[in-house]
């Protein structure tokens, strides 16, 4: 069952009185427990597309449908309660230890108190970082970092998780684990999981390929 | 709930303790210097707040106590009739030379009454015998005197307007708006010294209400029966000394100037601090976003910070101007803080701290949460 579908997205950016189409008639679902990779060569649309399906940005045309229904216009709304997102930079609070990056993801889902910090724990517990629970990213490794991310992505079971070149900054075993860890997780979770990458590893792991050309998906 | 606010503030212990440094330094700076103005304006009005009477008369004019002018003291037997009048009596004030033993003078304003005990004045006698005043040659003066006119104590002579008195006792608290030593002397004696100004005369009439009496029926009386004076109610004669201070001396601008000065500087090192750090964690923000956080999610964030910036530097500040007290109080001033203007500054402080974490807010609310994607 798709639990995410666009159809005939398009972007545009103005800049001044330059047009500059990014996205022509993009159209795509991900279904629920399937891992996706989003390929494609810098500027193609990726991460716009990415960004377009995370309802971060609204496309300048076409639709786009959460559990069979339009998204809606409360963008935040979306984001918040279906939508997990894993970033290349990891993007976690410096001043949050691991269990507390987690744990604020989960707080602003609206779940607060003892019933928030249980399941942060079993976030991390779930990536395999029960012991660095107390760090703060500095004392992380770019591996335990992005682990961190992957269970804040997870924060109150979101139907689709987005990652943005997930491995990008990290060495090949760690990535490769890395990315096992996800799988296994969305696998298990039975979450939509679309990766953006260049990194050809993260093929090994996909359901389904797409590739994306001049902002137009290959078929 | 993880209180990131709290979090973000005190990852940066440096830029925090400025914040709160800043806070405090603005509400010293306001506290002290309301405090003073209360101080002073304290002192402008002590007499009348301390003495016992429901009603002033005064001459026609009068701008504030230590300023009087005199009337025919026979006008005491007019509002003694009067209904409602339980007892009535008159008063000088005056200024006169006292003769220091170096042989210099200095002013002194004296309050002259037949009956002091009967009208609380002075309220507070820290040697003597009120009642020694009626005996004729003698003086009490208030121990703030020894600033300006040296050591004293009972039992020394002092020449006023060159006339050998006696000191019969030392009174505490008396003081006045202009620094100018308050002394206490027998009405007729006062008369008797400066009988040009004040044979026959008198400076005001202090009126007592018999219980029950209406105050606005008995004060209209009063007025009608003495068209060319002033007949005012304790409270509205002491608010008419301190506008004349008020307006007459500048103290007021310049209370007014110093707490704007204390809310600009509060004002402008919170918002400038927050937008610093907001600006600083703009990525953080970007991810609160885009994790779902929403706008309001982002206000409550800076907003607490506010918050904790308002708190805790109020407190410090508080504390500060209470430290300064004593330093105060020995150089003859007085801080003044109720509870009232306390809660004004926190109540103030605390709103200046939120509007200036709008300075940041409006940054914030436009961020753009795929920032995060960008390295």
């Amino acid at each position: 069952m798709s639990v995410l579908e666009a159809f005939d997205i398009t972007k545009t950016y103005q800049e001044g009185r330059e047009v500059t189409p990014v996205l022509h008639g993009v159209s795509m679902h991900l279904q629920a427990g399937e891992i996706v990779t989003l390929e494609g060569p810098s500027g193609s649309g990726k991460t716009t597309l990415l960004q377009i399906l995370g309802c971060i940005l609204s496309p300048s045309g076409g639709r786009l449908h959460l559990h069979q229904k339009p998204v809606e216009k409360d963008l935040a709304a979306v984001r918040r309660r279906h939508i997990g997102f894993v970033f290349q930079q990891y993007n976690l609070f410096p001043s949050l230890t691991a269990r507390e990056n987690v744990q604020y993801a989960i707080n602003l889902k609206g779940v607060k108190g003892p019933e928030a910090k249980h399941e942060a724990e079993g976030l991390l517990d779930a990536v395999g970082l029960s012991d660095r629970a107390n760090y703060l990213p500095r004392d992380l490794s770019g591996g335990q970092k992005q682990r961190v991310a992957i269970a804040r992505s997870m924060a109150c079971k979101p139907a689709v998780l987005l990652a943005d070149e997930p491995t990008a900054n990290l060495d090949s075993a760690v990535g490769t684990s890395i990315l096992h860890l996800f799988r296994d997780l969305a696998k298990r979770e039975n979450r939509a999981l679309l990766i953006v990458t260049h990194d050809p590893i993260v093929r090994t792991i996909a359901d389904r390929v797409l590739q994306i050309h001049d902002g137009r998906l290959r078929p | 709930m993880v209180d990131l606010a709290l979090k973000i503030l005190l990852h940066d212990k440096l830029r925090f303790t400025i914040t709160v440094a800043g806070v405090a330094f603005a509400v010293a700076l306001v506290l002290s210097q309301v405090g003073l103005f209360f101080g002073l304006l304290n002192n402008a009005t002590l007499t009348i707040r301390h003495a016992s009477a429901d009603l002033w008369v005064t001459s026609h004019n009068t701008p504030n106590v230590d300023f009087a002018h005199q009337f025919p003291e026979t006008y005491v037997n007019r509002v003694r009739s009067v209904p409602g009048v339980s007892k009535a009596d008159n008063l000088i004030v005056t200024f006169m030379n006292i003769t220091l033993p170096n042989g210099a003078e200095e002013g002194s304003v004296f309050y002259a009454l037949e009956d002091f005990s009967a009208w609380n004045l002075p309220w507070r006698v820290k040697e003597g015998s009120l009642n020694d005043l009626r005996r004729g040659e003698f003086i009490f003066m208030d121990e703030s005197a020894k600033r300006r006119l040296g050591a004293f104590s009972t039992g020394d002579y002092r020449e006023v307007q060159h006339n050998r008195l006696r000191i019969a006792g030392i009174s505490e608290e008396a003081k006045s708006f202009t620094t100018t030593p308050v002394s206490f002397m027998d009405f007729r004696r006062a008369q008797e010294m400066n009988p040009d100004l004040l044979k026959g005369q008198t400076s005001y009439i202090l009126v007592k209400l018999a219980p029950g009496a209406d105050t606005a029926a008995v004060k209209a009386e009063i007025q009608k029966r003495l068209p060319f004076n002033d007949v005012y109610t304790s409270n509205e004669w002491a608010s008419k000394s301190e506008a004349y201070w008020i307006k007459n001396t500048g103290i007021g601008l310049n209370a007014f100037l110093a707490v704007f000065l204390g809310v600009l500087v509060g004002v402008v090192v919170v918002a400038q601090t927050l937008y610093t750090s907001t600006m600083e964690h703009i990525k953080e923000f970007g991810t609160v976003k885009a994790i779902g956080g929403s706008n309001a999610d982002i206000y409550r964030i800076l907003a607490r910070q506010a918050t904790i910036a308002a708190v805790l530097g109020f407190v410090l500040g508080l504390g500060l101007a209470y430290a300064q007290k004593p330093a105060i109080e020995a150089m003859a001033l007085k801080l003044i803080m109720p509870a009232s203007t306390i809660a004004i500054v926190a109540v103030g402080t605390l709103l200046l701290c939120l509007a200036s974490a709008m300075v940041s807010f409006r940054k914030v609310a436009n961020v753009d949460p795929g920032l995060v994607f960008r390295s």
